[in-house]
């Protein structure tokens, strides 16, 4: 039934003309020569910084003209930790992403230089690289645009850029911004744009891979009964067969904190059932303004999540407990909770050793050599 | 070093191969020159459209199945694979692999280059063929790959049961008037449910070089749960999340296979 597939044929008289191309290009391009440098902004003395991709993940996207380079990351390190990018000097990005929190924030919301305070808990900074949108409701496409925004945002950092960038540019003893940027980019002339661009090489090397579960799945460590039973709920549909259509007694987390790539997150938008009514967040229908987006947020990755309390995006649940009574109830039927949720039929009906055993594969996903790696830790 | 290099040029075997190159190269020079328009191909452009009950839709609208319930579709996506074109000689001619059509997203097209000519149908899978489904890591593919992890957008269930071949999802409401909460989710799969859907254009359709063509491929949702020899009442089915052999995912298979249509 199913013919063998072949792929796209290459033209014949395409591959001469393409020779030709190529030895054009070799001549003429002095850029072929230097593929770590693209644009305006880049020392092509700059090295080239080995990201390594870890074990089934997939490849991750990084723009052209914003290439990993040594002295890029190493000068978005020091800026991530830098708190003269605060109107105050008090806070710097590591204040409100703390390592030892996989990058996010104990407190449900994060107090500002002014002691204001946002309506939304500071997200985990955790192999950022590989999402495809930033902030809760997705409203920044790259990475380079989300960081310029908690610098200048009232509730955050307070500090206009152009002031920022003067205090930067005027930093001529340690660590010496003007210099650094011109190892990193090639200019002493410091922008808005070429500090986001070294701190998201920074946040590109964010990367947890070594988790129990990571090693387990790398064959290096086996889980343990409770982990596996618990790994297994995970991955099954949820609710009692009786009276759910399709259950497997299962917690129907893969659906959405899928393991593809092993990202723990499909990076799409969903609403899981927290809330009634929207008016005090309406999520990615405030980016969109589609009613279907209403009380949609980014599914967030479970990577660590043993140590990313308190959880949702305003940091309603504290402990992982409330988490899993929260999805065991089902959730809160609303026009736009998503189909997985089983708040029609009762819940997942999961019974407290069902509950420990998914708590205990959850355990799996923490990666202390991820929050401990020195070359992450605040350098001031 | 000169002399040693004046010595070499003057062999006769550097004769002949500098007669070979300027062959080839005046060969490849002419073929390039002579480049017919017929070898350029041209771009056909398969607009996806939504409909239903041949009225066009967007997913959000609130609508009427066939035994009266409301239902309003939040989600409709698919793959589709091993796109090909019927030529005049009968044969088929193969034009893209895989694509993923998601009706969330703004303008959903599949584009193929064609070799100029004339076609009279196109066939293309619904779902994907046992050899690009299960087992397979969307890791391996780049991220902007229909399979990959970004691009599957959703799509991917589980290494060994493979991706999900179309998903149908919204909430319906099982009295008319009542508020619409009742989940209606349709995850259809696994590689039983693969099925083949066939199109005739109504009239032949000329592909010429360089030239862009453009068709809609016009999916009727409410035929998903309503055909000649089966239909689909979602309050006593609105879940499925497999799709073998005559399980509701295998009927929801057969029914979408008849809800295709071409228009110009
Ligand atoms: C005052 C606390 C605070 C400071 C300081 C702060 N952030 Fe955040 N960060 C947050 C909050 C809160 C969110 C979520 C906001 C939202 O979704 O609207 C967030 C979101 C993010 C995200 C999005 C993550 C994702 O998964 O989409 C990134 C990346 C990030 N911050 C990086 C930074 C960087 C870089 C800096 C320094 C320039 C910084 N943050 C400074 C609180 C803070
Ligand atoms: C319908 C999709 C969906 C399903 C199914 C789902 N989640 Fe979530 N999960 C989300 C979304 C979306 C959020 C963020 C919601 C918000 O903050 O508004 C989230 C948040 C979480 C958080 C908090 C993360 C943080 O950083 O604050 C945890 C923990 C979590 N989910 C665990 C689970 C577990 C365990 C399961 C299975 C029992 C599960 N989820 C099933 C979509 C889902």
């Amino acid at each position: 039934m199913i013919a063998s597939r072949p792929q796209f044929r290459p033209i014949p008289q395409l591959t001469g003309f393409l020779w030709a191309l190529a030895l054009i290009c070799l001549t003429s391009c002095d850029r072929c020569q230097d593929p770590g440098c693209v644009g305006a902004d880049c020392n092509p003395e700059a090295t080239p910084y080995l990201l390594e991709i870890p074990p089934f993940f997939p490849p991750m996207d990084i723009p052209a003209d914003n290439l990993l380079t040594v002295e890029g990351v190493h000068l978005g390190h020091l800026l991530f930790w830098e708190k003269s990018l605060s109107e105050d000097g008090s806070i710097s990005c590591g204040s409100c992403h703390l390592p030892e929190h996989g990058f996010s924030d104990p407190s449900p919301y994060s107090t500002g230089i002014t002691g204001a305070q946002g309506i939304r808990n500071a997200m985990a900074i955790i192999n950022i690289g590989w999402a495809s949108s930033y902030f809760w409701d997705g409203r920044a496409a790259t990475l380079e645009e989300q960081i310029l925004e908690p610098v200048a945002h009232p509730d955050e950092m307070a500090l206009p850029w152009p002031q920022a960038v003067a205090r930067l540019q005027a930093n001529s003893e340690a660590p010496g911004y003007p210099q650094l940027f011109l190892e990193a980019f090639g200019t002493t002339t410091i922008t808005a744009e070429l500090t986001s661009k070294a701190i998201a090489q920074f946040l590109r090397t964010l990367i947890s891979a070594d988790s129990k579960f990571d090693q387990w799945r790398r064959g290096e460590t086996s889980l343990s009964d409770d982990e596996f039973a618990g790994y297994e709920i995970f991955l099954r549909e949820g609710g009692d067969p009786e009276t759910t259509p399709g259950g497997q007694f299962g917690g129907d987390c893969f659906h959405c904190h899928g393991e593809a790539g092993l990202q723990f997150s499909d990076y799409l938008f969903r609403n899981n059932g927290l809330d009634g009514s929207f008016g005090a967040d309406a999520g990615r229908a405030g980016v969109t303004g589609m009613p279907l987006d209403s009380g949609r947020f980014k599914t967030p990755t479970l990577r660590n999540i043993t140590l990313t309390a308190p959880y949702m995006h305003d940091g309603r649940f504290i402990t992982l407990e409330e988490v899993l009574d929260h999805y065991n109830s089902g959730g809160v039927p609303s026009t736009t909770i998503d189909p997985f949720m089983k708040y029609t039929t009762g819940g997942l009906a999961l019974n407290p050793v069902q509950k420990t055993q998914l708590l205990a594969f959850l355990e799996t996903l923490t990666d202390t050599s991820f929050i401990a790696a020195s070359q992450f830790q605040d350098p001031h | 070093m000169n002399c040693k290099s004046s010595k070499r040029k003057n062999t006769p075997l550097h004769a002949v191969t500098w007669v070979a190159f300027t062959f080839l190269l005046i060969q490849g020079c002419t073929q390039v020159w002579w480049w017919s328009n017929e070898s350029i191909p041209g771009t056909l452009r398969f607009d996806a459209q939504l409909e239903w009950n041949a009225e066009s839709t967007v997913l959000g609208d609130v609508t009427i199945d066939h035994l009266g319930h409301s239902i309003r579709l939040d989600n409709v996506q698919m793959y589709i694979s091993e796109m090909e074109l019927r030529s005049e000689s009968g044969d088929w001619a193969p034009i893209g692999d895989v694509a993923l059509i998601d009706f969330s997203v703004l303008n959903p097209r599949i584009l193929a280059p064609v070799p100029a000519g004339v076609y009279d149908a196109v066939r293309f899978g619904m779902g994907l063929p046992p050899e690009i489904n299960s087992d397979m890591d969307p890791a391996s593919y780049a991220n902007d790959h229909p399979l990959s992890v970004a691009g599957s957008a959703g799509m991917f269930w589980t290494w060994s049961s493979g991706y999900v071949f179309v998903k149908y999802e919204g909430k319906f409401a099982g009295e008319a008037g009542d508020p619409l909460l009742e989940p209606l989710s349709y995850h259809c799969g696994t590689d039983s449910s693969y099925r083949t859907v066939t199109l005739e254009f109504a009239e032949p359709v000329y592909i010429q070089s360089r030239q862009l063509t453009v068709y809609e491929l016009v999916f009727d949702a409410a035929k998903a749960l309503v055909g000649e020899t089966d239909s689909i009442d979602v309050v006593t089915d609105p879940v499925t999340h497999n799709g073998s052999g005559t399980t509701l995912g295998g009927r929801l298979m057969n029914l979408m296979d008849d809800a295709w249509t071409l228009r110009q």
